[in-house]
């Protein structure tokens, strides 16, 4: 709200600068935006909040400041209108016009004097004509929108509060045609609608140069129906924006009697003395109680009594009944809100009252003490943690995207579901939530490629979006080097085993032990893709992103990018860190034997561990054997090429066996390598090398 | 004359270069004084030799022998030294430690992460509990338990983004009582009816995450962002409480203590304020971070609106409650100086290398 400080001054004899007013204010709550110089004026743009619409005016404004200052507040310019009710005004709603104030004038329409258009300039408004700015000067001064009607305009000179007509139309003053719907309000002669209530006058009843008889406005309109017809016709006026808040009823013929002072003042007319006031829903006056005791229990300060009163009186409240010195009842008061606060419902509206023109300066700074243990955090906080750490450990940096993505980025993700979509979102790039951490991910690539960066490693936890709600997931990529480039060794890009291995790490990271599956998925190479299986379920996916999903995000398809995304909640549901039991370490030495052998290069390496994990522990009651345990196997080598026969491959493979029970001699060593031997060439028909 | 100052000179730089060779503890100070004194060109007997030339014929001698007898004595003691310090006494499979070292590579924290756990701990340490709740939300939760039913006008202000089509509640697991999830949370507050409709007073915690709102991107806005919601709900805690509180908070956060509350107006608080701290940069006396005020706004905050306790079933005439909420990214813009929100979500390496593990 813009106010010129030399009107606030016809309200309140405040001697401070504006600047001085804007940090004082600042701090009772009516912030101060801008100050602007205007000639030998000034400016000042105050924020007010959406709770006060008696700030929406000169006179409200300056009310605060008298608060504030300890300074008296002009009394009112003008006293009620009286009314002889010859202006023919009906209100067929009632519930969404409690009161119109209608009189009626002879006017000689031309522009309004330069004092009254300065001053309407400085607020921000247009002037337009000597009538048509009285009316904004009300509102401005005064809060209460006001409208002036083309008397002759008026078919029968009639003015009627109605509900429009089905498919009702009207040109409103901004000169666009619009529909009405009947759920609207408009104010209408004998015939059509020439207002829309509260919102815009229309063009056909307005002021023109050959105007010469006059209606003017001042009513009352509901703020939940204003504010929702604006927001239907997306027509937002300087007379919705106070309506829709809540306007004080009482307000109006004080609103008129001001305007035919103005009018009479700068000479463009005369009123002719006829005036209706329809009021079909009298203002109730509300009454409060305040207990002195809340004031200190909420506030944790004390206040004392007289200024208690002394805000609350300033503010414009009524102390109806001030706490008895002689009572038993607990000390309180009995306290009339003034008409114009519309925000004034409890006894904690009454509390910020005089807490804010007390000044929260006076606060002491307390701290509030621990009556109970504090219940636990949400689990998901440590968790992620333990995915985060291994993750950073592992060389990849935190990201952190929008989890709204483009719906085609979103397709290869959607594993079978239907999109999470956004109906009314910013723009296409970000139409969906993310079903996967993924596509934020691989668009973070592409920005670091654009910026000189190719090998990146990068993870985001977060939250994922389906159908069936919202999961948390840790999401991974790595392209580029497999090691920082250094001088000692040689450059090798990051492939597939790289992301597998830090699926391995992530689910060691939990203590779960974890199984591999191949897996087929939009976005993942086939044949390099596989999915983590953790007691039977797929929890994660891991492989190589299809090129062209790269591609499509600017990522050049000639470079590969791995990827891997694991579901942090399956992960942890399955770790066993919380039942985790320390295992005693080993008392006796264990053995290695290395093993190579020629086999089809069409068996997976978990068959063949297989072959050898079962022959090891041929079977539990074999005494002699129950001892000794295969605790380890290790792939070290895999060899195809030169001296090895097409079709084959040569793998090598490091065992370790060791007893809980005593040393392992040498013989049962042997016959247990032997008889892995045996089983390798009998099931695998591999050839020992 | 001056010849028989210079002998006297030179019979002196014996001491001086025995001095400093005492001093010498690491092999590039050896090499230093050796080049100092034996230096071809511009070293100390160099230089004295060059004083032959010119010296008069019956000085020639004693000069010279004064020169050999240094020369001398240099040479052997550095000889004596140089097992020592000497490029001779690298052993044979000595590493040139000033090449690159072979690191592991290390990830980097997100600024926005570092904040999350930063404020955790804070809260933690003074005995709150830390919840993050859904991020999809029922129109209950997000606005009309916090007294902000359909038409509320303070609507406005929180630019919604609604679904498509809404999820059912069951589908998504959510705590009872539940409707039909129709949009993003806009704020973390809906997290705190969900607590206190489930448990009794009295309450102190956190919720922290991502929100959402329709806000174009722009250098201080982005739709989605973070926030960290504190409430504090029990018998006589105050608006003081409020006070101390977030001056802790900001004392540990910023380094600065000093608040002042200016009067605002939340729908689920009242009496509602806004915070400011001193401005940590130049305490208060105005400087650009400030915009000159000397003050900096980090939160909005308040006492809980009774009309919220009456909403999740709590008697509001028993126990009264503060509520704060902050921006996680405005805290970190203030921490490292970030002036470009965006940079927050761009994940540029050149960005978060610059913050550590």
């Amino acid at each position: 709200m813009k106010a010129p400080l030399s009107w606030i001054r016809e309200f309140v004899d405040v001697e401070a600068s504006a600047e001085e007013i804007g940090a004082m204010m600042g701090l009772r709550g009516l912030p101060l935006e801008s100050l602007e110089p205007h000639g030998d004026d000034v400016v000042m743009d105050f924020e007010v909040t959406a709770n006060r619409p008696d700030c929406m005016s000169i006179r409200g404004i300056a009310r605060e400041i008298a608060t504030a200052y300890q300074l008296p507040l002009a009394t009112a310019k003008a006293v009620a209108l009286q009314t002889n009710g010859k202006l023919p005004i009906t209100i067929e709603e009632p519930e969404l016009c409690t009161r119109y104030v209608g009189a009626v004038a002879t006017v000689t329409v031309g522009p309004s004097p330069k004092w009254m258009q300065d001053r309407l300039t400085m607020c921000g408004v247009r002037p337009i004509s000597n009538i048509v700015d009285i009316t904004n000067y009300v509102m401005l001064e005064l809060g209460q929108p006001m409208h002036a009607f083309d008397l002759d305009k008026m078919r029968q000179g009639k003015i009627i509060v109605r509900r429009a007509k089905r498919g009702e139309t009207m040109t409103t003053l901004d000169g666009k045609k619009r529909t009405l719907t009947e759920d609207m309000l408009v104010i209408a002669d004998a015939g059509k609608a020439e207002d829309i209530g509260g919102v815009m006058g229309g063009a056909a009843s307005e002021i023109t140069s050959a105007t010469t008889r006059v209606a003017f406005e001042a009513a009352n309109f509901t703020s939940s129906h204003i504010r929702s017809t604006s927001k239907k016709l997306g027509l937002k006026t300087e007379a919705s924006s106070r309506f829709e808040r809540g306007a004080d009823r009482t307000a109006p013929p004080v609103a008129m009697a001001r305007a035919i002072q103005l009018l009479e003042e700068i000479g463009a007319g005369t009123f002719t003395g006829d005036a209706t006031d329809i009021y079909p829903r009298p203002y109730q006056p509300k009454t409060m109680r305040l207990d002195r005791a809340r004031i200190t229990g909420l506030l944790g300060m004390e206040v004392p009594d007289n200024e208690v009163e002394k805000i609350l009186k300033s503010l414009g409240f009524e102390i109806a009944q001030a706490p008895s010195p002689t009572s038993q009842a607990p000390a309180a008061w009995e306290i009339v809100a003034p008409p114009w606060r519309v925000d004034m419902h409890r006894m904690v509206d009454l509390i910020e009252e005089v807490g804010r023109h007390y000044g929260y300066e006076h606060l002491p700074a307390t701290f509030p003490g621990v009556e109970q243990a504090p219940p636990p955090s949400d689990p998901r906080i440590a968790r992620d943690r333990r995915a985060r750490t291994a993750l950073l450990a592992m060389g990849f940096s935190e990201s952190i995207t929008l989890a709204f993505i483009e719906a085609k980025a979103a397709e290869p993700f959607l594993n079978g579901n239907a999109p999470v979509t956004i109906a009314n979102p910013l723009s296409e790039l970000f139409a969906v939530m993310r079903p996967s951490l993924l596509p934020g991910i691989i668009d973070a690539l592409s920005h670091n490629r654009r910026h000189g960066r190719a090998d990146v490693r990068l993870f985001e936890i977060g939250t994922r979006f389906s159908p069936n709600g919202e999961t948390r997931g840790a999401g991974f990529a790595w392209t580029g080097l497999a090691s920082l480039d250094h001088w000692s060794g040689a450059r090798r890009p990051a492939d597939f085993f790289d992301v597998k291995g830090v699926i391995e790490q992530l689910a060691a990271a939990y203590q779960v032990t974890p199984s591999f599956a191949d897996v087929s998925a939009l976005y993942l190479v086939a044949g390099r893709a596989a999915s983590l299986v953790v007691n039977g379920q797929a929890i994660g996916t891991f492989g190589q992103l299809v090129p062209e999903i790269a591609e499509a995000r600017q990522w050049p398809r000639v470079d590969e990018v791995y990827v891997g995304e694991i579901d942090l909640d399956a992960l942890s549901a399955a770790s066993r860190a919380e039942t985790l039991r320390a295992a005693a370490l080993p008392r006796y030495p264990s053995v290695v034997r290395d093993v190579s052998i020629l086999v089809n290069d069409s068996l997976s390496a978990e068959t063949v561990r297989g072959t050898i994990r079962s022959a090891a522990q041929p079977s539990r009651d074999a005494s002699a054997r129950q001892a000794l345990e295969l605790i380890d196997i290790r792939e070290f080598d895999r060899y195809q090429g030169k001296g090895i026969p097409d079709g084959k491959v040569s793998l090598s493979f490091r065992l370790t066996f060791q007893s809980p029970e005593r040393t392992l001699t040498d013989d049962e060593v042997q016959a247990a390598m032997q008889q892995i031997i045996t089983a390798l060439t009998r099931d695998l028909e591999a050839v020992q090398r | 004359m001056s010849e028989q100052n210079e002998i006297s000179r030179i019979e002196a730089a014996r001491e001086k270069f025995r001095a400093a060779l005492a001093e010498v503890r690491t092999s590039s100070e050896f090499q230093e004084l050796r080049n100092s004194w034996l230096g071809r060109k511009s070293g100390r007997i160099a230089e004295y030799t060059s004083l032959l030339k010119t010296a008069a014929p019956e000085l020639k001698k004693e000069l010279g022998r004064a020169i050999n007898e240094l020369r001398s004595i240099v040479e052997t003691a550095i000889a004596e030294r140089e097992k020592e310090f000497g490029a001779s006494a690298r052993p044979k499979n000595a590493v040139d430690i000033t090449l690159p070292g072979r690191a592991p590579q290390l990830g980097h924290r997100h600024p926005l992460s570092l904040v999350r756990d930063e404020v955790m701990e804070i809260f933690t340490r003074l005995g709150y509990q830390v919840l993050e709740g859904p991020e999809i939300e029922d129109d209950y939760h997000n606005f009309e338990a916090l007294n902000m039913p359909g038409d509320h006008p303070a609507r406005d202000m929180h630019d919604t983004l609604y679904l498509e089509t809404p999820i059912a509640p069951a589908k998504a697991g959510a705590l009872q009582p539940s409707r039909p999830l129709t949009l993003l949370r806009t704020h973390t507050s809906a997290m705190q009816i969900r607590h206190m409709e489930n448990n009794p007073p009295p309450v102190r915690l956190v919720a922290i995450g991502p929100v959402y709102r329709k806000d174009d991107l722009d250098l201080t806005h982005t739709p989605m962002f973070h926030q960290v919601e504190g409430l504090v709900v029990g018998t006589g805690i105050t608006l003081a409480d409020l006070k101390g509180t977030v001056s802790a908070m900001a004392r540990e956060l910023f380094g600065s203590a000093e608040v002042r509350f200016r009067p605002s107006f939340f729908p689920y608080t009242e009496p509602s304020a806004e915070v400011d701290i001193r401005c940590f940069k130049c305490a208060g006396a105005g400087c650009a971070l400030c915009k000159k005020s000397g003050w900096i706004e980090i939160l909005g905050s308040g006492m809980v609106h009774p009309a919220v306790f009456e909403a999740v079933g709590y008697n509001p005439d028993e126990v009264t409650g503060f509520a704060f909420g902050m921006g996680v990214e405005r805290v970190a813009q203030l921490k490292w100086g970030v002036g470009d929100i965006r940079l927050f979500y761009e994940n540029d390496l050149r960005f978060l290398e610059q913050f550590g593990i």
